[in-house]
């Protein structure tokens, strides 16, 4: 191990940015070893390990999904009863969904509670909100690909209301829709949405969050 | 210690602490074993909790009630107070009024103290909305328990049968299309295999309220009184 590290770090000059991740003290009001009550300061830190999580499990749901209306049910099926702990990986990815959005409600009221949005953190608190929109169209997106009747039918409820926004409505809901009808190009779209698009903001987001964070460090103590 | 000097050129430096634990390996070994119980639970949850697939999606059958993610729950239930031309008020303004409060926060909040109790109008706001999030969530959970269970339907007998089947005849075959008959409406869903879908408390409720099975319906209250509605779905209830 040694000797590697030595290779690399002459070659790439590893210390200083190794450094700057791993060296900094973490206060005693933040650490539950000294604080009991620090267990609230957890929260951002499980709600991005269950983000990992979602990461994880989807990658691999996304090898035998299909986003087609005609296969979409079918691939799902498939991954439940035909493949190697498929059930188990997605119950994780539907399990995770919901418990990301608990940690990170519960996170955004330990920062609200505790005053942890002041000066000097009020830009990572409204980067905080963006996450927290970004966490809940993942939930919105990710409904509709079984193509079940459940996500079929939630799904044109919420492009219903979409539509409702007045002036840019109609264009949102059939921007997503990808037409008039509720069809290939929806699901082909909320997909693409869920996996594409979604998680680079995520990252985008979540860098800045964590940049932020290292910079201003945590908040002090009530 | 090294990250004070790379610190020290920051406008806001944490607070100096007397005995610092590093991050690295101590805070973040307490954060592994965090993460595998965290890990563990959902693998349990998911394990005991399992929701099977429900039925491939048929763009047809629009007697489905469509419900969002329990998240979602709570917003779903205000828009139920918003209808007609207040729907804009659900959909629109509210949602960017609340995005607005949350996102413009900390510029008008500038007040130094950060303790709960020093910030009583903060606190009391932040309340307000928890308790309002999850009694919305609760009255939406509540409400679809109680349509679905506490209808009393007389037993269903031939009579009944036979005289919801003129009554369906007369009132709603216009639209509906069963066995093959009727159905001049494109939209209404085909009730032949009605009963194999819904129950008949459900078939009730729609009768009463058609926009239980969505918002945005265009099934009119049909104006039957409560024997005429039971023979209905009394009717229907034999149609699987």
């Amino acid at each position: 191990m040694g000797r590697i590290y030595q290779f690399l770090d002459e070659r790439l000059n590893l210390t200083p940015l190794l450094r700057d991740i791993t060296d900094h003290p973490v206060p005693d009001h933040a650490n539950v070893l000294k604080t009991r009550s620090a267990f609230i300061y957890c929260f951002g830190g499980i709600a991005f390990f269950i983000i990992l999580l979602q990461a994880l499990s989807g990658v691999f749901l996304m090898l035998y999904y299909s986003p087609t209306p005609e296969d979409a049910h079918a691939s799902v099926t498939y991954i439940q009863n035909e493949t190697a702990f498929g059930a188990l990986l997605q119950g994780l990815h539907r399990v995770g969904a919901s418990a990301a959005v608990i940690m990170v409600l519960l996170h955004m009221l330990r920062v609200f509670f505790t005053g942890s949005y002041k000066n000097p953190r009020e830009l990572n608190w409204v980067v905080g909100v963006f996450l927290l929109l970004i966490v809940l169209a993942f939930g919105f997106t990710g409904y509709l690909l079984p193509w079940d009747q459940k996500a079929y039918w939630a799904t044109t409820v919420g492009l219903n209301m979409v539509a409702n926004v007045p002036l840019i409505g109609d264009f949102l809901a059939s921007a997503l829709r990808g037409g008039n009808e509720m069809g290939t190009l929806t699901l082909l779209r909320f997909f693409v949405i869920h996996v594409m698009f979604l998680p680079a903001l995520l990252a985008i987001f979540l860098a800045a969050h964590f940049f932020m964070l290292r910079r201003q460090g945590i908040s002090r103590p009530l | 210690m090294s990250s004070s000097d790379n610190m020290s050129s920051l406008p806001s430096p944490p607070e100096p602490d007397k005995s610092p634990c590093p991050f690295y390996p101590n805070h973040l070994f307490v954060e592994g074993v965090c993460a595998l119980a965290v890990f563990a639970a959902i693998v349990i949850v998911a394990l005991v909790w399992q929701v099977p697939l429900e039925e491939i999606a048929d763009p047809g059958d629009a007697t489905y009630v469509p419900r969002p993610d329990w998240y979602f729950l709570f917003y779903f239930q205000l828009l139920k107070y918003f209808q007609g031309p207040l729907i804009v008020v659900g959909t629109f303004v509210l949602p960017v009024l609340v995005m607005a409060v949350l996102i413009l926060l900390p510029f008008f909040d500038k007040g130094k103290a950060t303790g709960i109790r020093k910030r009583p109008l903060a606190a009391a706001a932040g309340l307000a909305g928890v308790v309002s999030i999850v009694a919305l969530t609760a009255v939406s959970v509540l409400e679809d328990e109680s349509h679905t269970t506490k209808m009393v339907l007389p037993p269903v007998t031939e009579a009944q049968i036979a005289a919801g089947e003129k009554i369906f005849a007369s009132f709603c075959q216009i639209c509906h299309s069963i066995d093959g008959k009727g159905g001049f409406m494109a939209m209404a869903p085909d009730l032949t295999e009605i009963a194999s879908r819904v129950s008949r408390a459900r078939i009730e409720q729609i009768i009463i309220d058609p926009q239980v099975v969505s918002p945005t319906t265009i099934m009119s209250v049909i104006p039957l009184s409560e024997e005429e509605r039971h023979n209905v779905s009394a009717y229907l209830s034999r149609k699987k």
